[in-house]
């Protein structure tokens, strides 16, 4: 194992439990996602593990090394992409990049060389020599992602790298987790957007109130809606919402949408029943799904808040 | 060592290239504050003698550097920890020190305008000749960074970065008006005089005077000495305070 973290507890001064007896491993070469709602102790682990925070107790290892005692090894072996806004101003985005990249050893015409491979990679390439107070959020974000990505350490620590970002430069930037994935880099990603995480990561954990809830691969948290559709219902504005049916299970609210778990056996029971809230006026519109590794996120972390009202996990 | 030799300039030129924005918007308010703190003695003493106004002058220097090190740098500093900014910057695998050594010389670079446009605007609305002597450069430098370490050590060492504001309001006010830079540390009360011996800015303002005027300053020792001790401290605090890990 690349990392290892056995038994973090990080207990904050006014008696704030952050984390909670975690341990997690991440394997080199993979990707591994950490997903979890609001104040799950997600940025806490991971500044924890580039030593911005001590644990309260518990063990941290990079490639053997106890990086608590030496957090200068985890800050060689890992770089970072932080979810709060890189310090750009004054930069343009090549400085910023090239520097980022200096910083982390690598040779000034290599740098170059990749700096300029990461921008048209993302296509921010129009910005290039623009300073860092000029950008968009979602730009940022992106320069931030080069920042961890133009000397990628060992483990490359991915906290929220598509907040702010168009669809259309996600996908760019999951192509770019792949690529470091490729080259031999491990990933460990936070990530708001669970249905990407499904397809980017190779294992998982999922963490709420400080605790790791499950790990494992994406297709195994699945396994136990197995069997199982999800109906998800978008209720017309200003519609009162309807009591589901005994036949649907786990129907989570998210304020204007109803996502229910449907067994194989009822699902013309429940189609029949979405086309009666659609032709009523209550249902804007419904669909029918295999089940996703949301469903199994909020069977798991077992409350609706956990979930934004556009369907991603929170920070 | 190697590592800090191949940062420090690289972390130099990312505090440069940061700080440009800001560059000069901070030249004219320095050079405000100097040409403002030249004239504005005109008119507080309208028959103002050549001996005082050099007197006044020749405190400049160590007033500006100490607005700079102590108002200017925990407020920069209080708001880049707000904003998230030391997450990231901690993270890289950049010596702290050489991140703090960067930092301090762009803030003394940034200084440097503001106390020669005060000391030629002075001597010059105000008839009289200095004397600089070579002295005056390690006494500019000592001062400078004094001011910077206490900035950052008052900045990274409270708990909220909003207190480091106030604070920085705090000294303001003190070092304006209780700090005999700019008058004679006899003028004071004997109990704020006694206090006034063992913080730095008396002697500062003693070793820039009279490194600025030709004259060996009074006891210069004890004048190094002091501010030595409190730049010493003060690194000591703000690098323990930049090293903590919360």
């Amino acid at each position: 194992m690349l990392l290892e973290i056995e038994h973090i507890s990080k207990v904050y001064r006014k008696g704030c439990v952050a984390n909670d007896d975690v341990s997690l491993s991440v394997r080199e070469g993979e990707v591994f996602g950490l997903l979890g709602p609001n104040g799950a102790g997600k940025t806490t682990l991971v500044n924890q593990i580039i030593g911005l925070l001590k644990p309260t107790s518990g063990t941290i290892r990079i490639d053997g090394v106890d990086v608590v005692e030496d957090p200068d090894f985890a800050r060689q072996a890992c770089s970072f992409q932080a979810q709060v806004q890189v310090p750009i101003t004054g930069l343009t985005i090549l400085n910023a990049i090239e520097l980022a990249g200096r910083v982390r050893g690598g040779k000034k015409d290599e740098v170059k060389a990749r700096a300029q491979e990461l921008i048209d990679a993302l296509d921010i390439g129009e910005w290039a020599k623009k300073h860092g107070e000029t950008l968009s959020g979602g730009v940022r974000r992106l320069v931030s992602f080069c920042m961890a990505a133009v000397v990628p350490g060992r483990i490359v620590i991915l906290d929220e790298p598509t907040n702010d970002i168009d669809p259309l430069r996600r996908r760019l930037l999951w192509q770019e987790v792949a690529s470091l994935k490729k080259a031999g880099s491990s990933v460990l990603l936070i990530t708001h957007s669970i249905l990407e995480a499904e397809k980017a990561v190779d294992r998982l954990a999922m963490i709420d109130l400080g605790k790791v809830l499950g790990t494992g691969t994406p297709a195994s948290f699945k396994e136990h809606d197995a069997g199982y559709m999800r109906l998800e219902l978008v209720i017309e504005p200003m519609a009162q919402k309807p009591q589901p049916p005994e036949f649907l299970s786990k129907t989570v609210d998210l304020g204007s949408r109803l996502i229910s778990s449907v067994a194989e056996k009822d699902i013309d029971r429940a189609m029949a029943w979405a086309s009666e809230m659609k032709d009523a006026g209550i249902a804007e519109e419904f669909s029918l799904s295999p089940a996703t590794l949301e469903d199994a996120y909020i069977r798991m972390i077992g409350r609706a808040d956990a979930l934004n009202n556009d369907g991603e996990a929170g920070v | 060592m190697g590592r800090w030799v191949r940062d420090y300039p690289l972390m130099l030129k990312w505090q440069m290239l940061s700080n440009t924005p800001m560059l000069v918007l901070m030249f004219i308010v320095e050079a405000l504050i100097a040409v403002g703190y030249v004239i504005g003695f005109g008119y507080i003493i309208p028959n103002i003698t050549t001996q005082s106004a050099m007197y006044l002058i020749t405190g400049a220097p160590v007033l500006i550097l100490l607005m700079v090190g102590l108002v200017l740098v925990p407020q920069v500093v209080a708001m880049a920890r707000k904003e998230g900014t030391f997450e990231y910057l901690w993270s890289l695998p950049v010596p702290r020190s050489c991140f703090m050594a960067a930092d301090a010389t762009v803030w003394t670079a940034i200084t440097l305008p503001g106390v020669i446009l005060a000391l030629v605007v002075g001597s010059w609305h105000y008839h009289f000749a200095l004397h600089v002597s070579p002295m005056v450069v390690p006494t500019f430098l000592l001062v400078t960074l004094t001011g910077i370490f206490i900035g950052y050590a008052v900045a990274h060492s409270v708990p909220k970065p909003e207190i480091a504001g106030v604070i920085s309001q705090v000294l303001v006010f003190v070092i304006l008006i209780f700090s005999p830079i700019y008058y004679p540390i006899e003028q004071l009360p004997n109990w704020l005089a006694s206090i006034h011996r063992v913080l730095p800015f008396y002697y500062m303002a003693n070793l820039m005077r009279g490194y600025l005027t030709g004259k060996t300053p009074a006891s210069v020792g004890l004048a190094f000495a002091v501010v030595g001790a409190w730049c010493a401290a003060a690194l000591i605090v703000a690098f323990v305070a930049i090293r903590r890990r919360g």
